[in-house]
Formats: C-alpha cells, structure tokens, sequence
C-alpha cells in the first residue's frame, strides 16, 4: 500500500523554523494569510538556537550611526559583492526587525542612557560602529523568540518532523509543494500561491568538519533551484580556521580565532615548522588556506590540519600571566572547547593546539530582490525569478557576498523573515490557480520511491559525498577538483535509484537519507559550478590554482542555474565597485598593520615583553578581562576588514 | 565497547548489540559518536536526532540505561542500554514524538502588550528560566505528564502539563513586558494543566541543571494558593 496523502491549502508555506523562517511565518500571519510552518527539526532548534547570540541593531551604541553607514560597512567587507537595494533593506530594519524579536521575549540588558539595547563596548570588526547586542543565554534566548513566534500564535500552522520535498512549479509560477511528514507517515500536498524558503545552509556538506547543525544539507538550495530559481554567490562559504580536529566527539567544534593567537602565536605544521607569523593580523581565509597548503604538501598534522603554537606568548615573565587572561577571556566558549577537548596542558598554553578549519556559515544563496522574491536576469536588467517563490536567512543570497560582518546573520534572520513574510502575504491575496496536476505528478514519483530495491545505502553515500566536499570544494579548490567532484556528482545521481528504501510510511529513515542526499548533490553541484566560474581568490572562496582577485579589479557576483538535464550553468553579472579612495585607504592600514608585527619581532626579548604588557594593559583594562570577540566575525582575525 | 541497542521499525521492537570500534586508543567517545559509527557501518538507517553536537540544541535526548541524556554530551560506557525516552510516543528507533508537549501551550501564551515601552530589563529568575533548551528530560518521573497516559495524541497537545509548560507559563509570568491579565491567564494555564499534581512532588529534574522546583513549581504553587483543586477531587478527576 502506498503512503497516504493529504491535501491542504494555504495562503503561505514557510519552510524552516529558525531565526528567518519563525518570523517569516509571523509575520505573514499578521498580515491575515493562512499559514503552515513545516520544520524538519523541532520547532526553532536551528542555527540561530546554537549561535553566540549577538545581534547587529542600528544606532544601538553610538549616535552617529545611520543607514548609510551601515549598508556601506556591509558592501565593503563582502568585496562588492552584495546588492545595494538587499543591504540598504538590512541597514532601514535592523532596528525595527530587532525590536519585533523583543515582541516575542527577547529581553536584552538595556543601556540606560540611550534608552535601549546595550551593545558591545567595541565595534566588531568591519563596523565601524558600536551596533552588537549581546544576550544572556545567547542564541538560546533567540530560540525562545522564535519557538514563540510560532507555537504563540494561534493562526500559523505548523508540522515539525516534516520534510519539504519539491515546489510544485508550472512555466516559473510556484502553485504550492509536497511534504513528507514523517510523524504521521503521510504525504502532505499543500496548494498554495507563496512559499518562503528558509531552511538554513550548506555546512553539512562538510560533516564533521563544521560547528552547525546537522539539517544543513543544502535543502535551501536545491529546492529553489529545481524549481528554475536563480542561486547568487554559490562559491563563497565561510569556513572557520581555527576548529577542533579531535577527539572524534568535538571535531568541528570551534576552538580559537586568529586574534586569539596574539601577539606571537603562529601556526606550524607537523614537522615543527613556521607556516604562517603574525596569526593575530591574519584573514580567516589566509590562515585555513596555510593550514590547508601544509595538508596538501603532507605536512599536516595527524587528523589532516596544523599546531597552532601560542606557548611562544606565555614564556615572557611580564606579559606571560596577561597573555593567558587574554586566551581565556576574549572567545570564552571556544576556550572552553578546547579545555575540554585538548585538555589542561593545551588549556595553559604549554603545547601547541591541533587546529583545522571547518564550515560555518553560507554566504551565497538564492536571488533575490529586497524584498525577498526570487529574482533571475543579467546585469543591469534584473527580472522576475520563480513566481511565488521568497527566500530569508541563509537560504538567501545577496547580503553578504564574500565575506559576512560580525554579528549579522541573526539580525538578516529578522529583517528578510518579515519581509519574505509580508512579501508572500501579499502576493497570495493575488491568488494564482493551483496547479494539481504538477503535484499530482511529485506525489506519484515520491510514492514510488518508497519500497525501493537496490544495493545502496543513502547513510553511506551521504558519507562518501561530505569526504569528498571537503576535498574538493572545501576550504582550498582547483580547477582539476572541481572536475573531479563533477564526475563524482554524477555517479551518485546515478545510483539514487538504487538506494534501499522500505515501504513503511512513519519515520522512514532511509527515504529521509535519500532526499537530504539528493538535496545535498544538487548543492554541491552549484557549489562547484559556481567556484568554476570565480577564477581567482576571493573572501570565502580560495583557489590553490589562481592568484588572489585584486580589490582594484571590477567586482563580479556569480550566477548558478540548473538545467532540465540537472547540470548547473554558471555566469557572472557585474556589480559596482567602492571609490578607489576608499579601498587605497584600506590597503595602507593593512601594510601599517603588517609592519608593526615585523618591528615587534626585531625587538630584543626584555624590551619586546615590555612593550607587550603594556599593549595587553591597554587591551584589557582594569578589568583584567579581555573585550570578548564574536566568533565568526571580521574582528575575530582583524585584517578581515579589508576588502578582499 | 559493546552497548545495547533498542529499535523499533514499522512498529516491530528488536534489540541489538552495537561494538563501538574506538578512533582513537584512548578515546572516551558520547554516546552520540556510538550512535553516529553504527549508522555509518553495521545499522545504516539507524533513527536518532542530532543537531549542534555541543548541548545547545536540545533534540538528542534519549535514555541511557533507563535514564534521560543529552547523547552528545553523555560518555558511553561498557553494555550501556541506549533506548528512546520512555515518557513521548517512538516514532522509528530512537526517535519520538516531541510536538505534543509545545502543542499543549498553543493559545495559553500571553502576548507582549502592544505599545509597551521595549526598553525594560526583565529579572534575573527570567533569564534563568530562558536557559531551558527543551530537551524534555524534564518528562521522565513527572507525575503531571504521566496523567496523560499512553493513547493520548501528540497532534492536539496533551492535556496535561510538565515541568517545561510551566517553565514557559512561569518565564511568561516573571516577562516585566506582560500585563497583570497576561500573568493572571499564565497561571490559570498552569493549573488546568494538572498544577495540582505538584503538591506532593518531591520536584522535577532538569536536564541542564535549572532549578526548577524553586524557580518554578513553587512560585506557581505559591502563586496558585486555594485555586487548585482539593485532594479529593483530584482522585475523582483521574480515577
């Protein structure tokens, strides 16, 4: 008997439950449309849940803060990349998106002068304001926010243990999906005239060499793009240097970040050897990609990374004791990763650490305008995308570009949720015709899968793809890798009709596999496409093969579409360049900061440990305490705020 | 390492033996990283939730030896018998049914009042209470969520509460953003959801150490006084 099916209409389909998706449905609601949130984990356990919770708020920290500033501080950290009209819409709402998050319980500490939330005593890296919120509990108190905006509200439906398989997509006009809903054992057909996409990212096409969760497998991604969408920036994927490469239960876990290094640290690779001075001025990119090289070369160390070797900090007799307030204070959840990890002697500096990069965050994503609806065109003539189709958090693409500044993503979570959701309500009251016939047809393929015969396991594929991710479209890539994760690619396509499915309708795990993995192919294949078509470094995106694309060339983004024939064709649309004022200023901070870790090492011992105490003094205050930096950010490894 | 463990497919119970192969000689692995090596070699479609691997997420819970924990944080030790928690519905394997529990707040949660000045600190007990993680090991031994008893249906949420609805109704209460109505609903929510049963509880355990007895079932207890039923008539409701 084949499974059963459901038929259900709405105004709206959110798909995810997170920091964009949870608003997106609230936000549709509130605009009188009929909602269903469908979740594959439980209701806002999501990326947002787990993060370190600080939140970019407009003017939070200083009062000559405004929107320009800040959509000018986005575009410049993501190379040009970003869209103006998406980063002007971030810089307009973060206040207001923000203040819609307190609606739903967030309560932050608040600054008494200024009369509302207190941020960081420091602007994150690549601000050039005060503007991050911090929170106690961190991402877990936005994960309260989020549960409630969804379970708090009467009107939004929602499914959780639920899997979103396909649009339902007719000549570019989305007329609903089907779902699988694994709780019940049936299929869900739903009708309807919106669906937000917001099902998070990509990094668990890197398991486990990531500290996110585990439901990020691309869905994002490969629904829209089976659907005819536009994805933008496919490439640029933000890897973390500095992440645990053992034990097994902590690989991936985040460790340390270039500034925590410090003044002497630097990374060595298994034979003992200096391969990267001056960690603490290091970009993210430049540190993983040393890493990487030394692995490439088969220098790396056990578990396929480097030492990072800060003991040369702690011997000093002056500066020694303020360098080991300073490791155990500035990233304070990562220090605790690796006490626990690596152990007490790591803990106190007295050897070196095993380190790894790792995926955390994806920058590129689905196209769209400000307002959230899918998009396609070429330059300078943007046009309707997938009709019916919006995209929100890290499902979309086009806020970031190459790089992502410090404290964002919670606040991109709220600003495009409520848009995606205001915009989706009102494209539903003007009501396309379903389209049964389309779901009728993914509803007949689906039932067949299950009771599948073969002689393959999805589990194992799934396994064999993430080795090969990270081998290929990982932290470093050439243009023979990407051939080959290609060629790759299609033998697991191939032998998805020959993956095992059982016939029983509740919880079937096998066919769960089955669709993440064919998600997870659909993916990595724009991944690649995309990095095929960004010839040269840059942000996120390093090329072992190319040189480094210069700031002062003209900035491209890159587009990925896939093909009847489920290949992926990538081209590249033109995007405005900042003043080359601006960007030669950038360059001469950066070549002062270089010099001045080439003077501190001329120095004789006695005077450099003088010099030293006196910096960590000023760094750390009467507090003994140093400002804690926010992983991920471009503060976390300084020279990030450069353009790339 | 041998553990033992419980699935469930389609319906049908089996118990199976899983040798763990160390990585490394002296790992100590969780009890997640057995479960994720029997998935990847001998039990490929193995059921169980997982997220962030680092006891924020809250969704691995499953019972250890007959026990509540969080599997990426729980050392695995010799003939440890991993089954999935005895207090929600098995779904396949180690997974069960979560969705009941939230269900069961579903129209009982105040909202903010509109207009209201944002910029108010909320007390220290608020934040306490957001560290929940709802990792619902909180169920296990709660003689409120027992009433409910094996046939009840997750989809319409339960009727009868636990210490995690009232950790929410409580954390709803202490909100220096809720009005005096808001707080008075949370705590009417708090005993139709069976308060009551609380009275004679030695108290609650909670998975990420929350003090929930002092920080919750007594300040509703307290706050509730001679509006929850009598003794007797809490019998004659659950006979």
């Amino acid at each position: 008997m084949s499974v059963e099916v459901e038929w259900r209409d709405y105004d709206v389909v959110v798909v995810g439950s997170g920091g964009a998706g949870s608003i997106a449905a609230r936000a549709a609601a509130e605009d009188g449309a009929s909602v269903l949130v469908v979740s594959k984990d439980p209701i806002a356990c999501s990326d947002t849940k787990i993060s370190e919770g600080i939140a970019t708020v407009r003017e939070s920290g200083s009062g000559d803060d405004s929107e320009e500033t800040l959509s000018e501080n986005l575009r410049i950290a993501g190379g040009d990349l970003p869209a103006q009209e998406v980063t002007d819409a971030f810089a307009s709402d973060s206040k207001t998106a923000y203040d819609t998050v307190r609606q739903y319980g967030l309560r932050p500490e608040i600054d008494a002068d200024r009369q509302g939330p207190q941020s960081l005593p420091l602007p994150l890296g690549g601000h050039t304001r005060r503007r991050s919120v911090g929170h106690i509990n961190s991402g877990i108190a936005f994960g309260h926010a989020n549960w409630q905006a969804v379970v708090g509200e009467a009107r939004i439906d929602y499914l959780e243990d639920a899997w979103f398989l396909d649009l339902a997509e007719t000549n570019g006009v989305v007329s609903g999906g089907l779902i699988y809903d694994a709780a019940r054992g049936v299929l869900v057909a739903v009708r309807a005239p919106s669906v937000v996409i917001a099902a998070g990212g990509l990094s668990t096409l890197f398991f486990p060499k990531t500290d996110t969760m585990r439901g990020n497998t691309g869905d994002s991604y490969a629904i829209a793009a089976r659907a005819g969408a536009d994805l933008v920036d496919m490439e640029q994927i933000q890897f973390l240097p500095f992440c645990l490469a053992s034990p097994p239960s902590y690989e991936g876990l985040l460790c340390g970040e270039p500034v925590m290094a410090s003044f002497l640290g630097v990374l060595r690779d298994n034979n003992g050897k200096v391969i990267l001075d001056g960690v603490y001025l290091r970009t993210r990119a430049e540190c993983s990609s040393a890493i990487m090289r030394a692995v490439e070369d088969g220098r790396g160390s056990p578990n396929g990374g480097a030492f990072l070797d800060m003991t040369a900090n702690k011997t000093p007799p002056k500066s020694g004791p303020y360098f080991m307030k300073f490791v155990e204070t500035v990233l304070p959840s990562a220090f605790r990763n690796a006490r626990q990890a690596l152990g007490k002697e790591a803990a106190t500096c007295e050897i070196p650490w095993e380190v790894r990069p790792a995926a955390h965050y994806h920058m590129g994503g689905i196209r769209t305008d400000e307002h959230c609806a899918s998009i396609g065109g070429n330059d300078g003539a943007t046009m309707e995308g997938v009709t019916g189709l919006f995209a929100a958090g890290q499902a979309m693409g086009g806020v970031f570009g190459a790089n992502r500044l410090g404290s964002t993503s919670l606040t991109e979570g709220a600003v495009f949720g409520i848009r995606s959701g205001q915009a989706a309500a009102r494209h539903a009251r003007s009501k396309s015709v379903a389209d049964d016939e389309v779901l009728n047809g993914l509803i007949e393929r689906t039932q067949a899968r299950f009771g599948q015969k073969g002689d393959r396991s999805a589990t194992q594929i799934k396994m064999e793809l993430q080795k090969a991710c990270w081998d290929l479209i990982g932290p470093v890539r050439t243009a023979e890798r990407l051939d080959e994760i290609d060629s790759k690619l299609d033998g697991w396509a191939e032998e998805l009709d020959r993956v095992v499915i059982p016939t029983y309708g509740t919880w079937n795990q096998a066919f769960l596999e089955y669709e993440e993995l064919r998600n997870m192919l659909d993916t990595a294949r724009a991944v690649a496409a995309a990095a095929r078509e960004r010839d040269g470094s840059l942000g996120g995106h390093v090329r072992l093969d190319k040189s480094e694309i210069s700031a002062f060339s003209w900035p491209y983004s890159t587009m990925v579409r896939r093909g009847d024939n489920g290949q992926m064709t990538a081209r590249r649309i033109e995007r405005p360049r900042t003043p080359l004022r601006q960007l030669i200023s950038y360059k001469l901070k950066e070549a002062w900061r270089k010099a001045q870790v080439k003077m501190l090492h001329l120095m004789p011992a006695e005077m450099q440990d003088r010099k030293l105490e006196a910096r960590y003094k000023a760094i750390m205050g009467a507090g003994d305490k140093a400002p804690e930096v926010y992983p991920g950010s471009p503060d976390a490894a300084i020279a990030d705020g450069k353009q790339a | 390492m041998k553990v033992e463990i419980v699935l469930t497919r389609d319906g049908d119970q089996q118990v199976v033996s899983y040798d763990y192969q160390r990585r490394e000689p002296k790992e100590r692995p969780m009890v997640l990283d057995v479960l994720l090596q029997a998935q990847a070699t001998t039990i490929p479609d193995l059921a169980f939730r997982y997220g962030c691997r680092a006891r924020n997420c809250g969704v691995c819970t499953i019972d250890i030896n007959g026990k509540p924990r969080i599997a990426c944080r729980a050392r695995a030790r010799e003939g440890d018998r991993l089954e999935p928690v005895s207090t929600l519905p098995v779904l396949g394997d180690l997974v069960v049914r979560r969705d009941g529990v939230a269900r069961q707040l579903r129209g009982r949660l105040p909202v903010a009042a509109q207009g209201n000045d944002l910029n108010v600190e909320a007390p220290q007990a608020y934040h306490e209470l957001t560290a929940c993680i709802e990792c619902y090991a909180c169920l296990t031994g709660c003689p409120m969520h027992a009433r409910n008893g094996e046939n009840a249906d997750p989809g319409a949420g339960y009727e009868f509460g636990n210490p995690f609805s009232l950790l929410k109704l409580q954390r709803a209460r202490l909100d220096p953003l809720g009005s005096s109505q808001s707080r008075e609903q949370a705590l009417k929510s708090a005993v139709e959801l069976g308060l009551s049963s609380c009275v004679d509880c030695p108290g609650c355990k909670c998975g990420v150490g929350i003090d929930l007895k002092n920080l919750v079932v007594s300040e509703l207890l307290t706050a509730a006084g001679d509006r929850l039923p009598e003794p007797s008539d809490l019998s004659e409701e659950t006979a």
